[in-house]
């Protein structure tokens, strides 16, 4: 529950911003430039300030960043490790997921694979 | 804009580097899949260079979207997608959309929205993406029973390159020292500014990092000095150095996007090649080919800093490596190396909890260690000990 100085002071929110970026690797073009340059976000800031933020995770492991961009232009983010059809892809070694879901299998995966994803996900 | 002419005019000037440029980027287009229609006569290393960018791009990308772009390019538009959803499904949408391939999801805050109120979801695709069949998919997989509707629009990336650019405004860094964007006036013209036009690369003068070695540089120059800026973006930290006094500054950086801004930076300040000379040095971390890329020309430590031959051992009276911590981890010999002994080297880059790695990983060689920190940024600076062991 929010405090009330913390209701006070709070600033408006213009809008929620996801996208994925790789640990590390975070540069002022696509997807980054557009996503948070039609807000008038500060590109640098961000970028510098995830790429130092995600230096202890393997470079390039796509991150989930959701960003919360205020009406004053600046800017807070949270940054989620992968998601989880991210490992599972990783762990069946494919690159897409099954084209129809439901339909065809795109790979199998042990009951062994999901444990590990459990443990390292937390 | 003028700025392509410009670029060109510059290459000219640096005739010696971009010989150098190709040579090393020719290398490691052999190790590595990148596209092999790279290569550049000088006229079209702009493009080639976009291109060599966008492949490593899309390369990070395809593990994480379903549909694997490879004949977009970087100067390409993109797609816009407007899609229309209820409030209660939309974050969720949003995070399917992003499994599906889409680039990036934005939604835009109301206050009076109820749950059941249409929202817009703003989703970016790249150009050559399928849009209907990931919606669909994302839409299916969060059991949606239908499609919403959508309006695709066409963006071109100047236009988010266009309003990032009037978020710049001049940047007073210490007394007498401004930054100011090559578009706007100088507030004050007496003092000491740095004329800038970061295009796409770091340093515009207002992150923290920067202004930290800033300071550091402004108290380190006093005339006549070799100046390293190791990650140099877009020069920020070597032509001030120049204009604080220096004789002479050199810049690396792995980015050729960053030796392109440099250039296009060290004109509009009026510094010639013969005061800034930059150099695009290979980069040690593309995964996974290190180890591959460890074989390519690369004999021991000290000639990875060979640029063409000219040695960089103990040729500096300051360095200064404004990068991040993995390779200021990485790269802490050939860093120091680079300096003369007793010469000043400064890293930032870094956020406080990072410092404790910093400062064990560069107490071997620096000795007189201090911190510097505005906000969670810190900059640690120290002189080369006169007498390292097995340097």
């Amino acid at each position: 529950m929010a405090s009330l100085k913390e209701i006070l002071t709070r600033r408006p929110v213009a809008a929620t911003i996801r996208l994925t970026v790789p640990a590390g690797g975070a540069r002022p073009a696509p997807p980054v430039g557009p996503a948070l340059g039609q807000y008038r976000l500060n590109l640098m800031a961000f970028c510098k300030d995830f790429n130092a933020r995600t230096q202890k995770y393997k470079p390039d492991t796509p991150m989930a960043v959701t960003i919360t961009a205020f009406k004053d232009n600046t800017f807070e983010f949270t940054v989620k490790s992968p998601s989880v059809t991210w490992y599972l892809k990783k762990a069946a070694g494919i690159e897409s997921g099954s084209s129809r879901p439901g339909h065809v299998v795109a790979s199998t995966l042990t009951l062994k694979h999901i444990y590990e994803i459990a443990k390292e996900d937390g | 804009m003028s700025l392509c002419s410009l670029r060109r005019h510059f290459f000219k000037h640096l005739s010696y580097t971009s010989t150098f440029f190709t040579h090393r980027i020719h290398h490691i287009n052999s190790n590595i899949c990148l596209p092999s229609r790279f290569s550049p006569p000088s006229s079209a290393i702009t493009e080639a260079r976009a291109q060599w960018r966008h492949s490593s791009i899309t390369a990070m990308f395809s593990t994480s979207s379903s549909a694997t772009p490879t004949t977009c390019s970087f100067a390409s538009p993109y797609l816009s997608v407007h899609i229309r959803c209820r409030k209660d499904v939309a974050d969720v949408l949003s995070e399917a959309l992003l499994c599906f391939g889409a680039s990036s999801t934005s939604m835009d805050e109301e206050d009076s929205y109820e749950p059941d109120d249409e929202v817009y979801i703003t989703s970016i695709f790249s150009d050559c993406q399928d849009v209907d069949e990931c919606i669909s998919h994302a839409a299916d997989s969060i059991g949606l029973k239908e499609m919403p509707t959508y309006e695709v629009m066409m963006g071109n990336q100047s236009d988010w390159i266009k309003k990032t650019q009037e978020s710049f405004h001049p940047v007073e860094v210490t007394e007498g020292l401004w930054i100011v964007p090559e578009w706007r006036t100088p507030p004050d013209p007496q003092a000491t500014n740095i004329i800038l036009n970061p295009g796409l690369a770091f340093g515009t003068g207002e992150h923290p990092t920067t202004k930290l070695c800033l300071l550091l540089l402004h108290g380190l120059i006093k005339g006549g000095e070799l100046f390293l800026d190791y990650g140099t973006g877009s020069g920020i930290l070597a032509i001030a150095a120049l204009k604080f006094g220096a004789a002479l500054s050199v810049g690396f950086d792995v980015d050729p996007q960053a030796i392109t801004s440099a250039c296009q930076n060290a004109s509009l300040n009026n510094i010639g090649p013969e005061q800034m000379q930059l150099h695009l040095v290979p980069s040690k971390s593309i995964p996974p080919f290190t180890d591959e890329m460890k074989c390519v020309g690369v004999e021991g430590k000290n000639s990875y800093g060979d640029a063409g031959g000219i040695s960089e051992t103990e040729k500096y009276d300051v360095v200064i490596a404004n990068i991040l911590l993995n390779p200021l981890l990485d790269l802490a010999e050939h860093i120091v190396s680079c300096a003369k002994p007793g010469a000043a080297v400064g890293v930032s880059g870094i956020i406080s909890e990072q410092l404790p790695h910093i400062i064990e990983r560069y107490s071997p060689f620096l000795e007189g260690i201090s911190v510097s920190k505005i906000d969670d940024w810190a900059c640690v600076s120290g002189t080369k000990k006169r007498n390292i062991t097995g340097s």
